[in-house]
């Protein structure tokens, strides 16, 4: 799976970030109160501003004075009650406007998908589970910010606020009590469309097998003693399996289709149990890619095959180019014992894109090899040859004992893992003119699996800090904004937080075709990106306003959520790898982040509204 | 403690501003007012005058433009004066999806009143302003006589010591009215502080120990309702069983004393009074058509003369 930015430990991410240190101010915790102060005394400001205007300094000034002062004890002085009793009525108000009808669109998505989509592909997993996954992401996220943007202004246009903040209700309450009645509302909603996609993904790839007799053939070893028959499975769900079957009654069904079946023999008879596997949480163990270029000479990348998306990068065939992944903290328990017993394996997982530079045989894959290396004493295990097809995951065995390049026995556990723990995986291409493109989470070493159902939590669990942070702007914007403004507010906030690299790229001029007001005006002229303009005091002016509009936009792209991030973990699931713990802890303390963030703001917001204006 | 000022605004004024920040209209123009505890006092004005910006400027819904509004000492614009007071609408800006008992419990919690204690008070309010057998109905049916019941009952739900009621008897039928008015007299004997406004002077003279007039944001008269309805000189007599010969033998005595006979005949009683004798009769006489009960009452008469100097 796709992997663009590596996922730091947690506390490495909350505490130091990328730098070295706490003080270099990388760390999400130094970034989140600088954004806090920055907000704090830019809204102060601004507050101050307008009252000078409307009421002079003196009182601008005492305004501003008790907006502080009153306020955060205002603050401190919030009620669990009565955020309860808020939530349970923003609750009650959900439902009395129909919210279970999303329900209904829901259960109709999963119907059409049941007739439209089919397991006529090598994944059917990845696709029955990202859609269901994206369909529940998008309904819930449009749910959350229709019920949250709306309910507030509503209740300023009824003037039902008014009884409200005429009891001992602070700003605070209010506006933490929609947030949790909200997200009870979409945390119900959620938790029965996780079910109902957990059992129409169960149910859709549920199928089984019979063995197709005609194809069986009796094996035999060289004395003539049976070992069995093997054969194919019938065709049902767009596959069918190689399998094996034992004379004493089992026997192996080959993985197809990203699943595997049972074999049990009920009297005289096969049967092929359910499928098996479909739906994984597989861990893996990531490490450091480098590569090799044709000469042998390291390098950080490989080379670019055209015009493509630089996250991978490739290695020709039949040269001595080759993509180096070194894997720190190797253990003995990192090998897996053989089911049979006869000893252990080293599990590497590896996913190779294929660039074909001529079309070849095009039923083979293409050939590659790959060996294991320690790092310190460069003893290296023999090459072993594998036929890789684009974009699958290919699975290795490595067994302990292992013959070195010198024909030496040697074992993975005393020869080839360094004494700090570190191992090499060296990939190849043998092919000539023919190129394998990696990417550094593309090889793996597998860990323990993981839970599956536990991993679809974990998923749902990201949707749901998504809806949260939704819930917690748009009740926010609905503190100062009509209802229509709230959402669209909520609407650009969620979409400029999709495309957030974007947006930090027009902000920090790494995009081509100059900021906003420069791109505009070229695509008035229908001008390309690149043709630089005529200098004339009109471009000068032009430019300024960008740079003025670009340094507004990196502001921005502070507070600005990663919502693709954020999206991109139910990939995680729907490629089968489990949700690294890191990754979950580091959503959750942003969600939560947001949420006081936004509660703050929004509590100032509220407070120094006039309800009755 | 009587004579303690419950309610004080220095100066108080209030402009409406557009977007802009444009002046829109001057809707309260510098008010000094103090209402002190244990009074009803009454706002009173034609609409526009002010009244229900005062109100809401008294309850922190608005701010001041200039000037101060203090309850029980304390800025308008601070929450915790809330714990104190009870507010009733203008009109019954409840959710319409909670039943009586919901929207009873749910204003109890936002007082972060104990579970028990606010069964208990939900149960004497319900009582009190009785919709006992709607208790389990949605606001969205009742009527809007009960819609002001459950709106009174939400201003009680916690005991407070001053209670702002914004027109409190309109949309109620005339028995409604004398109950809600019997309320108010209940609570002030109670203890309690009550400002109302309305434009119903009637209810106001009933209820009232206290008015002060606003028109176009200005106050114009603010005194105690008995002093400044008394009409110094004017003198009513009310008299029953008085012969002809003896009424003129009163006109005589006044001509004699030079005072000017403004009126002597019998009097009528008003419309409130009869409606509620006729209503009351029949509940206590189902099914009995009830006519001229008033003309069983003793004739009376009643003569307002003006007295000369002197008198």
């Amino acid at each position: 799976m796709v992997l663009e930015k590596e996922i730091l430990p947690f506390f490495q991410w909350l505490l130091r970030g990328e730098g070295a240190t706490v003080a270099e101010g990388e760390g999400a915790l130094v970034l989140f109160a600088v954004v806090l102060a920055t907000v704090f005394v830019l809204s102060l400001v601004g507050g101050f501003l307008v009252s000078l205007i409307r009421h002079g300094p003196i009182r601008a000034g005492e305004i501003a004075y008790n907006t502080l002062t009153v306020g955060f004890s205002e603050l401190a002085r919030t009620s669990p009650r009565r955020i309860g009793a808020l939530a349970s009525v923003a609750a009650k108000d959900s439902v009395r406007r129909r919210v279970w009808v999303a329900l209904i669109l829901f259960g109709l998505i999963l119907l059409s998908a049941g007739w439209f989509l089919q397991a006529n592909n090598t994944q059917p997993a990845r696709l029955f589970l990202s859609f269901v996954l994206t369909a529940t992401s998008y309904l819930i996220l449009l749910l959350s910010l229709l019920l949250s943007a709306f309910s507030l202004p509503g209740d300023f246009r009824t003037k039902t606020l008014y009884t409200i903040v005429t009891k001992p209700v602070r700003a605070g309450d209010i506006v933490l009590g929609r947030m949790l009645g909200f997200t009870l509302v979409g945390t119900a909603l959620l938790v029965v469309m996780a079910v109902a996609s957990w059992v129409f993904v169960n149910g859709s790839l549920s199928h089984t097998h019979k063995v197709d007799l005609e194809t069986l053939e009796a094996l035999r070893d060289p004395d003539g003693q049976s070992l069995g028959q093997q054969g194919l499975s019938s065709y049902d769900l767009f596959h069918k399996h190689d399998l094996t079957l034992d004379p004493d009654g089992g026997g192996v069904v080959e993985a197809a289709h990203g699943h595997t079946h049972p074999v049990v023999k009920g009297g005289d008879r096969y049967v092929i149990g359910p499928a098996e596997g479909f739906v994984r949480a597989r861990v893996p163990k990531r490490g450091k890619l480098r590569f090799l270029d044709r000469k042998g000479v390291e390098t950080a990348r490989g080379i670019s095959v055209g015009s493509e998306w630089g996250y991978r990068s490739y290695i020709q065939g039949s040269t001595q180019a080759a993509a180096i992944w070194t894997f720190d903290g190797v253990k003995a328990s990192n090998l897996v014992d053989y089911e049979d017993g006869g000893g252990s394996y080293l599990p590497v997982e590896l996913i190779v894109r294929v660039y074909r530079s001529y079309k070849g045989e095009i039923e083979r894959g293409i050939q590659g090899s790959i060996q294991l290396r320690n790092p310190d004493t460069e003893v290296k295990t023999n090459l072993r040859t594998f036929y890789a097809k684009d974009a699958t995951i290919d699975s290795f065995q490595f067994a302990n004992e292992q013959t070195s390049t010198d024909q030496q026995p040697i074992t993975i556990l005393n020869d080839l893992i360094s004494e700090d723990g570190r191992i090499e995986v060296i990939v190849q291409a043998l092919d000539r003119n023919q190129y394998f493109g990696f990417a550094q989470a593309d090889c793996y070493l597998r860990l323990p699996e993981g839970s599956a159902l536990w991993n679809f939590v974990k998923g749902y669990l990201s949707i749901w800090m998504q809806m949260v942070i939704v819930i917690a702007v748009a009740v926010t914007a609905s503190t100062f904004l009509k209802g229509p403004i709230a959402m669209l507010f909520t609407v650009a906030f969620l979409i400029l937080g999709l495309n957030r690299d974007f947006f930090v790229k027009i902000a920090t001029e790494q995009s081509f075709g100059g900021g906003p007001i420069e791109s505009a005006v070229r695509m008035r002229l229908q001008m390309n990106q690149m043709s630089p303009f005529d200098p004339s005091p009109a471009v000068t002016v032009m430019q300024s306003l960008d740079d003025l509009l670009e340094l507004m936009m990196l502001g921005l792209s502070y507070v600005l959520p990663d919502f693709s991030t954020l999206l991109g973990r139910v990939t995680f699931v729907a490629e089968g790898f489990s949700i690294p713990a890191d990754a979950l802890a580091r959503d959750f303390v942003v969600c939560v982040a947001y949420v006081a963030g936004a509660a703050i703001i929004g509590y100032f917001c509220l407070r120094s509204r006039e309800v009755a204006k | 403690m009587p004579g303690e000022a419950v309610i004080e605004t220095r100066a108080l004024s209030k402009i409406y501003r557009d977007f802009w920040g444009r002046q829109k209209v001057r809707a309260l123009k510098a008010l000094d007012l103090e209402v002190n505890r244990g009074e009803i006092f009454g706002l009173l004005g034609p609409n526009g005058s002010g009244k229900t910006t005062t109100i809401k400027l008294l309850l922190g819904l608005l701010f001041p433009t200039e000037g101060q509004a203090l309850v029980f000492g304390k800025d308008a614009t601070d929450v915790s004066k809330n714990e104190k007071i009870g507010y009733l609408p203008e009109e019954s800006y409840l959710y319409k999806f909670l039943n009586a008992e919901e929207t009873l419990d749910f204003y109890g919690r936002l007082f972060d009143i104990p579970a028990e204690v606010r069964k208990q008070r939900i149960d004497e309010l319900i009582k009190l302003v009785k919709i006992e057998r709607a208790r389990k109905r949605q606001l969205r049916e009742y009527s809007k006589g009960m819609t002001r019941r459950i709106g009174l009952a939400q201003a009680l739900i916690n005991d407070p010591d001053l209670i702002l009621l914004d027109e409190p008897t309109s949309g109620l039928d005339p028995i409604g009215t004398r109950e809600m008015k019997d309320m108010i007299l209940e609570l002030r004997d109670q203890g309690k502080t009550i400002v109302m406004c309305s434009h119903l002077l009637a209810d106001v003279q009933d209820v009232c120990d206290r008015i002060a007039i606003l028109h176009q944001g200005e106050l114009k008269e603010l005194g105690r309702v008995d002093s400044l309805l008394t009409v110094d000189d004017v003198t009513q007599i009310r008299a029953r069983n008085l012969s002809d010969a003896c009424q003129n033998e009163l006109r005589d005595v006044i001509a004699r004393h030079e005072g000017e006979l403004l009126e002597m005949d019998n009097p009528t009683t008003t419309l409130e009074d009869l409606f509620l004798s006729i209503v009351r009769d029949s509940e206590a006489r189902p099914g009995r058509r009830v006519v001229g009960a008033s003309r069983n009452e003793p004739e009376a008469v009643s003569a307002g003369a003006a007295a000369g100097d002197g008198e």
